[in-house]
């Protein structure tokens, strides 16, 4: 067994393990393991990473038992980026986590199995641990809502019913493909479908409810009223991997099923209607959620209004992945958006959770001046705020240029136009969140002196996710090139 | 119409039912029930599937392992569920109740 084979079943038994040990140690230790894991996850993507660049999959079939019955996992360079993003943001949370003197003691227990859970979505090769992971991603999440207080308790609620439906018709489709196929295994189940024409229509009915189930997690558009009290009711160490990371789990999902299970099954033309509907909502989820995020006049809310509008772009370009020039930069693009959004929305939320930790409030009127106080957390804001505006140099960027450039491929115009407005409207929402933050005012008197917070950690944590925002934006071209490794076409 | 059409029908009705509830009630009890329900719905859905069989009309095994996963994860959802709700409604009446919009 080689190195990476081993981390790719280390990067899941690990943070799992880690999970149980968690719940038997006293606080402090749990700290301690809480940031171990983090490095020893941060060891064992990097592995896989090397062996991805390196051109690559790597696959494990654990126990030594194969495909149709066995539990097989396989990382080809789709995997390894969103494990590597999960593993950027996850490790610097879990550092703010384990300095922060607000994390409740349960917080370890849930992020270590939510962790595990992301790696086993991100790394299976079949659809029913793709499931098990995703479960144990929404419990997992919907328990770390509620460690926010009495308030967040009934949002914690509504996103629970909500994911329980969505993985209910997640499973319903799953099981359809199964009794057509006969098989789990995404790559098994692609080649029977597509030596089976007449099994379309049923492929086609598993994909709608598939995709009609992971869009309820993802939080498009009609169904997104759940997010926002969700991910803005949570502890600051919380919001981030909500917004950043669990949310991604869907999209990974959705994409696989989409990209591989449809390859030359010629299904993916019947998807035309689907795809477009899928584009209609996020075009009007990038522009009513910028607008309600205009609307907010606190930092939280703000961010998760922002999240619906980032979510949005994604499902713009869906229409492109059916177009036969247009589909690689569409999937490109797609992929830099929310990898992007993944790092640059985790270090908004943590900026805006360490400010609501320091003032006790989260409104942007109160926090007038707080630049002066907390330079790095605001800072730290900023860069995130940047990555979300799509402004170079920064993965926002990459994925908003590729998805342009692939509608001017397949002549899609409205997405330009679409994007235009989005990059506007964030832009606005930015100046909205920033400006109050960094205004001069004049202290009041009795303030003198304002001690300038340049040690925390937790500050530190913030920036770290701003410059990993711009760090990032230099591996666009990475990007496209580990797409290629094990791509559907 | 075959045993496995009415079981599929019946699985159909089910869920498409409990999610209509589920998404018009207020009542947060209910509303747990009510995704129960759509639970159930789905599993039956995913057994009739799995009784179309072949030619020598033996259930599939990987759909009942699907049934069996699903309920054990409906099972833990509806407990964590159980637990939210008497918190919620629990003995200090809250004023800051706003679970039950939309």
């Amino acid at each position: 067994m080689t190195a990476a084979e081993l981390s790719l079943g280390a990067v899941v038994l690990a943070p799992l393990l880690a999970a149980a040990l968690a719940a038997a140690l006293p606080h402090t230790a749990r700290r301690a393991l809480g940031v171990g894991i983090a490095a020893l996850v941060l060891l064992l993507t990097g592995l896989l990473a090397v062996q991805t660049v390196a051109g690559e999959v790597t696959e494990l079939a654990l126990g030594g038992y194969p495909a149709p019955l066995g539990i097989h996992l396989r990382a080809d360079g789709l995997s390894v980026l969103f494990l590597g993003m999960t593993a950027l943001v996850g490790a610097v949370v879990t550092v703010f986590a384990a300095a922060s003197r607000h994390t409740h003691q349960a917080f370890w227990t849930l992020w270590l199995g939510c962790w595990a859970g992301l790696n086993a979505v991100f790394v299976s090769g079949d659809l029913f641990n793709t499931y098990v992971g995703l479960e144990l991603v929404g419990l997992t999440a919907v328990a770390l809502v509620a460690l926010g207080g009495r308030g967040s308790w009934a949002p914690a609620l509504r996103y629970l019913f909500i994911a329980v439906l969505g993985s209910l018709l997640l499973l319903v489709g799953v099981g359809l493909i199964v009794s057509v196929t006969g098989t789990l295994d995404v790559v098994q189940a692609a080649e029977v479908l597509a030596g089976r024409p007449d099994a379309a229509p049923a492929a086609l009915l598993a994909l709608t409810l598939i995709t009609v189930g992971l869009c309820m997690k993802l939080a498009l558009l009609p169904m997104h009223a759940w997010l926002v009290p969700a991910h803005a009711s949570a502890p600051s160490a919380v919001s981030p991997l909500l917004s950043g990371l669990v949310i991604k789990a869907a999209l990974f999902v959705l994409l696989r099923c989409w990209l591989w299970l449809t390859d030359s099954s010629g299904a993916l033309s019947a998807l035309a209607p689907l795809a477009w509907g899928l584009g209609a909502f996020g075009a009007a989820a990038v522009l009513i959620g910028s607008v309600m995020a205009l609307r907010q006049s606190a930092l939280k809310p703000l961010a998760a209004y922002s999240t619906v509008a980032q979510v949005g772009y994604w499902f713009v370009a869906f229409p492109l992945l059916l177009e036969e020039d247009a589909a690689e930069g569409a999937f490109i693009g797609i992929v830099a958006l929310a990898l992007g959004h993944g790092i640059a929305k985790a270090g908004l939320f943590l900026g805006a959770g360490y400010l609501k930790e320091a003032y006790g409030t989260d409104e942007i009127e109160q926090l007038r001046g707080a630049g002066r106080q907390h330079p790095y957390a605001v800072m730290g804001m900023s860069l995130g705020l940047v990555g979300l505006i799509g402004l170079p140099i920064s993965l926002g960027f990459t994925g908003k240029w590729n998805i342009a450039t692939a509608a001017v491929a397949a002549e899609h115009w409205w997405i330009l136009v679409l994007l235009a407005a989005g990059t506007l409207l964030s832009a606005g929402y930015a100046v909205r969140a920033l400006a109050p933050l960094l205004l001069q005012e004049s202290p009041t008197p009795g303030e003198a002196r304002i001690s300038r917070n340049y040690r925390s950690v937790p500050g530190l944590c913030v920036i770290g996710l701003g410059a990993l925002t711009l760090v990032t934006g230099f591996g666009g071209v990475l990007i496209a090139e580990a797409l290629e490794v094990g791509a559907p076409w | 119409m075959s045993a496995v059409m009415l079981y599929l029908l019946l699985g159909t009705v089910l869920a498409v039912a409990g999610t209509v509830r589920m998404l018009l009630v207020r009542d947060l009890l209910a509303r747990l029930i009510a995704m129960n329900v759509v639970g159930i719905g789905s599993l039956v859905i995913l057994l009739a599937l799995g009784a179309r069989g072949g030619a020598d009309d033996a259930t599939d095994p990987v759909l009942s392992a699907l049934v069996i996963t699903g309920l054990v994860i409906t099972v833990a959802f509806t407990g964590f569920g159980a637990v939210l709700i008497r918190r919620i409604e629990g003995p200090r009446p809250s004023d800051r109740d706003g679970g039950d919009r939309g």
